[in-house]
């Protein structure tokens, strides 16, 4: 069965076309990562799947059922722009969220939630009184303390340093764990690939990327060559069957052409330079966005 | 609804706790209050020092009936019973008219004015006696500071007149005996009507038609709903429109439908308006009683009050709402402000001729006209004239209506610009929303 069902959604704000005749499938109790460049349509699509936006053309089914004219209280929502009542407390907020969501045991949830991502002190403050992480923190909470099935969460990570990213990581996996589906847009490539059980590319309001990190890679082979040697990137200029060098400093990224053979390649290196480690891998899920988002493969375009 | 409730008791409470609330709730009563209390107060504080009042008589014929009926009414009517002064006495001081300079006179006395030697000055022309046309010769003009609404001038037209009326009467062959009661003058006393009790049958007496009545109870019941839509109303334009910046709308959006949310603040503000208003209704029955003018009240004026607070703050919230939806930067809804606050404003210009007029087609189609009828028929209910039986349900209808338009073309607009961002729409593209959804 499938959280979430999309068949041929279109979305338009004026002449601009958001989301054009997309359709994806969010199997039951995944952890499902949204990627994609700004202004893809991500957040549009989010909303459609929360009954902000309606589409224009197409259907979207939501837990099993149409998503018109009604709000889901078995779907958390972490909304990209974050927004808290300023001058309520903590614990009063989360309340009044999860009571708006129908939640049970609201205040037992709050109170463990607040426990478990460390910000119990701060529960009778007002929500003025937090940083910037911490009133991330306890938006994320306000989407989960009503234990929805689905949890939809637009950019989770975006702005936390890296210790509050992985409490809140641990957090989504926790919930998934406990047979929530999970549904996130990031674009921290390193996260969706290790978080994520399925991955989704939307650019310009299409989808380019379906499938498990796996069967992604797969489609682009083994075209990968990761390398260290001296000289670094300057001494691997003008190879031949390699469309591209891509410098990290200590080690150096090359994309193979089609029916390019690694071996040459290496040998050509080697001719050149002293080779201190030499591998054969599939593209990255950051080489695979660059290569299809970068400059020149397709128009940007904002929500 | 459980949820449109639940958003709404936040707003309410966001709202009553503030500080804003609670100084408003004392502050407004006061400053509305306060002419009255100042007139109250400061009515029997009269300025009691003699008032000299230069008479220039051309005519010859007026000057020591004057200084008499001056003398007469300082013996007379400028004392209590305890012989306290309350009234300041008047102080004849007849000028010579001869021959001379009278402008330049004129201007001596305005400069006497000007230091406070003298208080007025009256030049009576030599005609008087004849005032037949318009003729300069023949006017009686009163020189001072502020003449227009100044007290020794309306008292001294009638010693005047009096004098002059019982000359033209000796000419004409009257004997003086007779001019007391021809001059006599009958005031019109402001009594209310005649009704009869339906229990016993018997005639009730009119009672004394009061300014307090006529007047006071319209302009404090229709300045009290001002108050109460301002408050529960207005601050909704800013509330969505920050609510809105700040991002808080599209996480309530993952919980509520636009309409809930809408809903709820409408409801909220409602709630404020409702609270300030039993509030003040209580306080001012209170008052009144205390001051024994609970009678005063017309029967189902606290009804119809609520009543209209209550679909007015509906009406003008829900389009405040949508209003504030439509607004990405708080500068933005300040800017809606005036005109959101059309419903009320035009009422209080239109305060004084509605006052004194209130059964007029001109005010009777106002109060008809659903934007405007919570104040105006107010206006019209509380004032001492009775109006048709009809007019408020009808009127009541019509805001009703309008109210439920406004919560669903408020709700479409609401609906598709809570989220937008950047260039505010065109008046035309709320139009349409509200329109075609």
């Amino acid at each position: 069965m499938n959280a979430v069902e999309m068949r041929n959604v279109t979305k338009t704000f004026g002449n601009v076309t958001a989301v054009d005749g997309l359709s994806l499938d969010v199997p039951d109790g995944s952890i499902y990562g949204f990627i994609g460049p700004n202004g893809s349509g991500k957040t549009t699509t989010l909303r459609m799947m929360m009954n902000i936006f309606y589409p224009d053309h197409g259907t979207i089914r939501v837990l099993g059922e149409d998503a018109h004219g009604s709000s889901h209280d078995t779907i958390g929502y972490l909304p990209e722009e974050r927004g808290l009542y300023k001058k309520m407390g903590v614990r009063e907020i989360l309340r009044f969220y999860g009571n708006l969501k129908n939640g049970k045991d609201v205040d037992r949830e709050v109170d463990r939630w607040l426990e478990r991502l460390d910000l119990s002190d701060w529960g009778d403050r007002k929500v003025e009184a937090l940083s910037k992480g911490m009133s991330q923190k306890v938006q994320f909470i306000a989407a989960v303390v009503s234990n929805p099935k689905l949890l939809i969460l637009d950019e989770p990570f975006a702005g936390l340093d890296p210790v509050n990213t992985e409490v809140l990581r641990e957090a989504v996996r926790e919930i998934q764990a406990a047979g929530t589906t999970v549904l996130f847009s990031t674009h921290d490539m390193s996260i969706a690939e290790r978080v994520c059980d399925f991955i989704f590319m939307i650019f310009n309001g299409r989808k380019v990327l379906d499938g498990t990190l796996q069967s992604i890679q797969s489609t682009y082979g083994r075209d990968t060559l990761r390398l260290r040697c001296e000289g670094g990137a300057s001494a691997l200029e003008n190879l031949r069957g390699v469309e591209k060098v891509r410098d990290f400093g200590q080690v150096q990224e090359l994309r193979m052409s089609e029916s390019s053979d690694p071996q040459k390649i290496l040998a050509e290196v080697m001719s050149r330079t002293v080779v201190g480690s030499f591998e054969i891998a599939s593209p990255s899920l950051h080489d695979i966005f660059v290569r299809i988002a970068a400059p020149g493969a397709g128009e940007d375009q904002d929500d | 609804m459980i949820k449109t409730l639940r958003i709404a008791l936040r707003e309410y409470r966001a709202a009553v706790r503030t500080k804003g609330f609670v100084i408003g709730l004392v502050i407004a009563p006061i400053v509305m209050s306060g002419g009255f209390l100042g007139i109250k107060l400061f009515e029997d504080r009269v300025d009691t020092g003699d008032l000299v009042i230069a008479v220039m008589d051309h005519s010859g014929l007026v000057t020591q009936a004057v200084v008499k009926a001056a003398q007469a009414r300082n013996a007379e009517s400028i004392y209590d019973e305890h012989g306290n002064k309350t009234m300041p006495a008047y102080v004849i001081e007849p000028v010579d008219a001869g021959a001379g300079d009278i402008a330049g006179l004129k201007v001596n006395l305005s400069d006497r004015i000007r230091t406070g030697d003298l208080h007025a000055f009256v030049e009576i022309g030599p005609d008087v006696l004849r005032p037949a046309g318009e003729g300069v010769d023949a006017r009686i003009s009163y020189h001072a500071e502020n003449a227009a609404v100044d007290e020794a001038r309306e008292w001294i037209e009638r010693p005047i007149n009096n004098h002059l009326r019982g000359l033209r009467l000796s000419e004409a062959g009257v004997s003086d005996s007779a001019h007391t009661e021809i001059l006599s003058w009958v005031g019109v006393e402001g009594m209310g009507l005649v009704s009869v009790d339906p229990e016993t049958g018997e005639v009730i007496k009119a009672e004394r038609s009061s300014k307090g009545r006529a007047l006071g109870i319209p302009f404090a019941v229709v300045m009290l709903m001002f108050i109460m839509m301002l408050m529960g109303a207005i601050p909704l334009i800013s509330a969505v429109t920050e609510e809105k910046a700040l991002r808080i709308a599209e996480v309530m959006l993952g919980s509520v439908t636009p309409f809930q949310f809408m809903m709820g603040k409408v409801i909220g503000g409602v709630g404020v308006s409702t609270t300030a208003s039993m509030v003040y209704t209580v306080a001012g029955l209170i008052a009144l009683k205390q001051f024994g003018m609970a009678g005063e009240v017309p029967p189902g004026l606290v009804a119809w009050f609520i009543t209209f607070v209550l679909v007015g703050t509906v009406m003008m919230g829900s389009f405040c709402v949508a209003l504030g939806a439509t607004c990405s930067q708080v500068n933005e809804a300040q800017s809606l402000t005036m005109p959101a606050l059309v419903p009320v404003m035009v009422p209080m210009f239109l305060l004084i001729p509605i006052t004194l007029h209130p059964t007029s087609t001109f005010a009777t189609a106002l109060s008809l006209i659903p934007i405007f009828t919570p104040m105006v028929m107010m206006l019209r209910i509380a004032s001492p004239v009775t109006i048709p039986a009809w007019q408020p349900w009808v009127g009541l209808i019509g805001v009703m209506m309008l109210a439920t338009f406004a919560i669903w073309a408020g709700g479409r607009v609401f609906r598709i610009a809570i989220l937008m961002q950047g260039k505010r729409p065109r008046m035309a593209d709320i139009m349409s929303w509200a329109i075609k959804g």
